[in-house]
């Protein structure tokens, strides 16, 4: 049986997704399904050359990084250019990162310029209609290994990945970051954190966590296999977001001391509800550190 | 005879145009294509955004850039008046992880650099992958890295005053018991000698007993007379006061103190990469400067009969995982947890500072400078160490890279001696 052609082109990035993949502790296992044409940083039969003369198909096209129709080109030639090629032949598109999917952080040097493939943020870009029907975003800041493995070996094995309306898995985008955060008692009862560097106590209240209204499965397929932001008590940045990254993201922004963004779905009364019965109760334990070291 | 070589896979490219006179490279200019405004994008921005945005500056050597942006606040709080007093906790942590991330580079250049293109250049075919090498021990590592920082990449877990985390021993033995996975690998696939006798040696005369596969790297080196090509200036500079390493600047046989306040910018033409200087005069930064300014006795050993060679440069990379993961296995031992992991309590409300911070990433000295005006990033500077090793020099000397490829026979060799030097594209161009 013919192995399916994988092809992992780059715009602007910072390769962030492509050493993310390299994490991956099958990394070699899930290679062998495929036939590898290009990869930016493992060794590959063709070279960035060979691709420019169009010669080849790729099944499966892997994007990384942001887009700007005119001024980025590699070996001489631009490189939507040379994307739009592939994608036209590919049965599937996965865009990698937030960049690739939604602009990402190098948006904004040129906002009016840079986008991602399809979408520039939440807006689908001209490309959408062309390609909507083999897209799939992953957006992540950067991708997380086991997203992107979990999509490849769907495809390799013929197999449906059900989508949500902007073409994420809804496997990995349907629950939030907040989903098995290492903090959801403090949660739950409105405990905000005394500061840095505490495991105890949420970050949603005054360091700016975003993991509530993040879409993501960062803390139910842990990073690296160990850890998450919110685990190690850094504020979820939104990073999967079409909105990443928005600014003062050390800090939650408030209305009348209210966070101005509620959890997903969550109407705005029924969260003032729940806080105010949760937070009329002082529960002890929640007050003291969970491990008294001796000195 | 004018030669235009594209070199693909170094972070992104970059292109050398060789001049060549009577068989040999007589010069070469290094360009970098794309610019993507970093600097200018946190302009506006809160001063600890760039704890989020500048580690997006490179894949590969994130963590160095989220330290740096880190410090740069530190600096700019004490600048103003506010004392910051980190633990040794915190520091001790904050060194890890960037070791951490050192060795995660160092073994991809290694394996996924240096032995295929050697092998390439050498025809010295080898159908093994090393490639899976690379990636089981750079994962390992940056495990032991996302225990305490949430992730790698992209980690912003270094707050102004410390961490994030607030890690329990069983994350401290957790990490442990990877750094000797990683030591065990160092062992057996690397040097083929238990490493408390490869850190022993302190003279070149042992280095025909390591095996493994550095050991084959440093056969076929020497046998191809790589200890006699790739010579540069012989002028290192170091700035970052963390590590094993300590700031200098080494001129044939003497180290002298440094100011980062004499470090200098220009544009170059045709390159997207900006230079840097050091009172005018070129530097080359990594490990071969980090060992020669801390006069790490292998080394000073090595360049004494090799100089600033190829056989040099590269030795002194892989040697550093050695001294790193050394390093690692110590500062794991002597956290104590009972420390506070982050001492800045709540956010100075400070309109305005100006504040500096220097690390030593993978491939060198990196510097972030913050200036804050109305509670806003007002401008912001990153000189990356690629910056020192691959510009194409000022009026009065070549390059440090480009320098040390003139007088190669063929486009192939000078690549090589290029890439020996650790390149990465999207740093030089932010």
């Amino acid at each position: 049986m013919m192995k399916p052609k994988l092809l992992w082109l780059q715009s602007i990035t910072c390769n962030g997704n492509a050493h993310s993949f390299l994490n991956h502790p099958d990394l070699f296992s899930i290679l062998s399904h495929f036939e590898l044409l290009y990869h930016p940083v493992l060794d590959t039969a063709y070279s960035l050359k060979d691709l420019n003369e169009k010669t080849l198909i790729c099944d499966i096209l892997i994007l990384e990084g942001s887009f700007k129709a005119q001024g980025v080109k590699k070996a001489g030639v631009e490189v939507l250019d040379v994307v739009e090629y592939y994608a036209k032949e590919a049965k599937h598109i996965i865009t990698a990162g937030t960049c690739a999917t939604f602009g990402g952080i190098f948006k904004a040097h040129d906002p009016q310029n840079i986008s991602g493939f399809c979408y520039d943020e939440e807006e689908q870009t001209s490309r959408y209609k062309k390609y909507s029907s083999k897209l799939i975003s992953l957006p992540g800041c950067p991708i997380h290994p086991k997203w992107l493995s979990y999509v490849l070996l769907m495809l390799a094995n013929n197999k449906k990945i059900p989508l949500d309306i902007m073409h994420r898995p809804q496997e990995l985008y349907n629950i939030t970051v907040h989903t098995g955060c290492s903090r959801n008692e403090y949660f739950e009862w409105k405990v905000d954190t005394k500061g840095f560097g505490l495991k105890e106590g949420c970050l949603f209240y005054e360091q700016g966590c975003q993991g509530p209204y993040t879409r993501g499965s960062c803390n139910k397929i842990l990073w690296n296999d160990v850890s998450s932001k919110t685990i190690v008590g850094t504020p979820c940045f939104g990073c999967t977001e079409p909105t990443f990254p928005k600014t003062a993201l050390f800090s939650t922004k408030t209305n009348m001391g209210i966070p101005a963004y509620m959890p997903l779905g969550i109407p705005r009364r029924a969260y003032l509800t729940a806080t105010g019965i949760a937070k009329s109760f002082k529960i002890k334990r929640f007050e003291e550190r969970i491990i008294k070291y001796e000195n | 005879m004018k030669i235009k070589q594209l070199i693909e896979k170094i972070e992104g490219e970059a292109e050398l145009d060789f001049t060549f006179e009577k068989g040999k490279v007589e010069d070469v200019q290094i360009n970098f294509g794309f610019y993507r405004g970093i600097e200018e994008i946190l302009v506006g921005k809160d001063p600890r955004d760039a704890l989020v945005i500048t580690p997006r500056v490179c894949g590969i050597c994130n963590h160095a850039h989220l330290l740096a942006a880190v410090r740069a606040l530190e600096n700019g709080y004490e600048n103003a008046g506010i004392k910051i007093n980190i633990t040794h906790k915190a520091n001790d942590i904050r060194e890890f992880t960037l070791a951490c991330e050192l060795i995660q580079n160092h073994i991809k250049w290694f394996y996924m650099t240096i032995v295929p293109e050697l092998e390439k250049l050498l025809k010295e075919n080898n159908s093994e992958n090393h490639a899976l090498k690379a990636s089981y021990l750079s994962s390992t590592i940056t495990k032991a890295l996302a225990i305490f920082a949430g992730q790698w990449p992209h980690s912003s877990y270094a707050v102004p005053g410390g961490v994030t985390c607030d890690p329990t021993y069983v994350d401290v033995i957790q990490a442990q018991s990877l750094v000797d996975e990683a030591i065990r690998f160092f062992e057996q696939m690397i040097v083929g000698m238990s490493f408390e006798r490869y850190l022993a040696q302190d003279s070149l005369n042992s280095l025909h007993k390591i095996g493994g596969d550095f050991g084959r790297v440093l056969q076929l080196m020497g046998i191809n007379e790589m200890s006699q090509m790739g010579y540069s200036y012989d002028r290192f500079i170091v700035f970052g006061t963390c590590m094993f390493s300590k700031p200098g600047k080494s001129m044939a046989t003497t180290v002298s103190n440094v100011d980062v306040r004499y470090v200098e910018e220009n544009t170059q033409s045709m390159s997207m990469a900006k230079a840097v200087s050091y009172k005018q005069k070129l530097y080359e930064v990594g490990p071969l400067a980090r060992a020669m300014v801390a006069k790490e006795p292998l080394i000073k050993s090595l360049h004494k009969r090799y100089k600033d060679s190829l056989m040099t440069r590269v030795f002194a990379r892989v040697h550093e995982v050695a001294l790193l993961l050394d390093y690692s296995k110590k500062l794991l031992n002597n956290l104590n947890l009972n420390e506070s992991s982050c001492t800045l309590e709540g956010y100075p409300a400070l309109k305005e500072f100006e504040g500096v911070g220097v690390v030593e990433a993978a491939r060198g000295s990196l510097i972030h400078k913050t200036t804050v005006k109305e509670g806003k990033i007002s401008n912001y500077e990153i000189i990356v160490p690629t910056q020192w090793n691959l510009s194409n020099g000022n009026s009065q000397e070549k390059g440090i890279a480009s320098k040390a490829m003139i007088g190669s026979t063929t486009t192939q060799e000078a690549e090589f001696i290029f890439k020996a030097f650790d390149v990465c594209s999207v740093c030089t161009t932010q």
